[in-house]
């Protein structure tokens, strides 16, 4: 026991144990504690074996005892009045929680560690942040998505409103071709051509997408000898820049009420 | 091969436990077996230029290596867990207090010591766990300690000595001046312990 407290050089623990030893053995009088007594001395003669060694150690006296006071200050140990001893605590003070991790910054300085080795992707360290930017990006995409969500549809409907008109303008417009393939040279009367006798509604649908024919040149309205207007599909390139730019001079206003249109 | 191998060695010694020349030649090397010296030697050309780590044969006759920091050492924070900073903190007080002891000591005098710093052995630590277990083996699986035991001691005691890591890693005066630090002294305060690490 506290063998290293008798070998402190400066303590005379050992001499003391044997004096001790000493005196015990005038009461001995059974073999068996004489025979203790032959393991003390056995034990007693190492520490001094060892003490002398000590003596003769080239180091010079190391006061560890004080050395790991010195640790402890260094650690930001708080040393309180009180020797009571609180838990985990020694007597003499409370070690703060990251005692150790300073003794650890202090130590990194004189090793020569090669930093251990990680991969930048996929590595522990960093996992935890990854999960949190997915997140914040799920968030934003799903958000990003909801408010695309509702452009997208009105778009779409304006689309089809676009697209539905774009597509009876072609339409009629291939039928005002077709007619002139099948007759060149006979004009339509516009009237003929919009009206629909069985929907006003539709009349003016019609009316509605010739214009566009109009507006985009594809077509040409023209007074024929009674004055009434005639429609014809325009011959393209070549003459068409003049022709839409003439065309576009002119408005026309056509009134159509459901009674006329009867 | 250079390559694979720099990447082995870099991705073994997360662990720190010193790397087997067998490992090498079976899991890398293998049918280049030939130009091994080749192949090594270049890797550790690779490891010093471009990360700045020395490959280090700690056993001649085992072949096993351990790969070290070359650079110089820089002011201010390392980037390490701190587990790992913690471990290296005990390391480097149970290291200090074995070369000023006489660079070797017996496990019942350094147990002794620690108990001043409350670490028992056989207590669960509040930052090492199972402090025992660190020191007897994970310490000395890296190669930073050394135990043995010592021939008629009943019952078996062992003497705590540096490990070739250590030896690799820290210096003596490295040693000494952290001490003389902690304890606000010059080094030349212990004069044959200085002696010793200026040599």
């Amino acid at each position: 026991e506290n063998r290293e407290a008798m070998l402190n050089s400066r303590s005379n623990r050992l001499t003391e144990a044997l004096e001790e030893a000493n005196a015990l053995f005038d009461g001995v009088c059974r073999a068996r504690e004489a025979a203790l007594d032959a393991q003390f001395l056995v034990l007693a003669s190492n520490i001094g074996k060892e003490k002398a060694n000590e003596l003769h150690s080239e180091m010079s006296a190391f006061d560890s005892t004080a050395f790991a006071e010195d640790l402890l200050t260094f650690m930001g140990i708080n040393r309180t009045e009180e020797t009571d001893d609180l838990e985990d605590d020694g007597p003499g003070g409370f070690l703060p929680r990251d005692a150790w991790k300073r003794m650890g910054e202090e130590a990194l300085k004189y090793f020569k560690r090669a930093p251990v080795f990680h991969y930048m992707l996929g590595s522990f360290k960093s996992e935890p942040p990854v999960p949190k930017q997915r997140i914040e990006r799920q968030k934003k995409a799903s958000r990003g998505k909801a408010e695309q969500a509702m452009p997208a549809q009105l778009k779409k409907m304006e689309e089809s409103h676009q697209e539905a008109t774009e597509k009876e303008v072609e339409r009629i417009l291939r039928i005002l071709q077709t007619h002139f393939e099948n007759d060149p040279n006979t004009p339509i009367s516009f009237f003929d051509f919009v009206i629909d006798p069985n929907s006003f509604a539709r009349t003016v649908e019609n009316m509605f997408h010739v214009s566009f024919l109009i507006r985009d040149g594809l077509a040409r309205i023209k007074l024929d000898e009674d004055e009434l207007p005639i429609i014809e599909p325009t011959k393209p390139s070549g003459a068409g820049e003049e022709d839409s730019r003439a065309g576009a001079r002119n408005q026309v206003i056509i009134r159509l009420d459901q009674r006329e249109w009867k | 091969q250079v390559s694979e191998l720099v990447q082995f060695l870099l991705v073994k010694d997360q662990k720190k436990i010193p790397i087997k020349r067998a490992d090498m030649l079976k899991n890398v090397i293998r049918e280049y077996r030939d130009a091994y010296s080749e192949i090594v030697n270049r890797a550790g050309k690779t490891l010093q230029e471009v990360f700045g780590l020395q490959l280090v044969e700690i056993d001649s006759k085992r072949h096993t290596y351990i790969l070290i920091n070359n650079l110089p050492r820089v002011e201010g924070k390392y980037l390490c867990r701190d587990e790992e900073k913690e471990k290296m903190g005990l390391l480097l007080i149970i290291l200090s207090f074995i070369f000023m002891k006489g660079n070797s000591v017996k496990d019942s005098a350094l147990w002794e010591f620690l108990h001043l710093l409350r670490v028992y052995p056989g207590k669960q630590h509040q930052v090492f766990g199972d402090v025992r277990k660190l020191v007897t083996e994970e310490f000395v699986r890296q190669k930073y300690l050394e135990i043995t035991p010592i021939p008629l001691t009943d019952p078996q005691e062992f003497k705590y000595q540096w490990g070739p890591r250590s030896e690799k890693e820290i210096s003596k005066k490295d040693v000494l001046n952290a001490v003389a630090k902690i304890q606000g002294k010059d080094p030349t305060f212990w004069s044959s312990q200085y002696s010793e690490a200026e040599a």
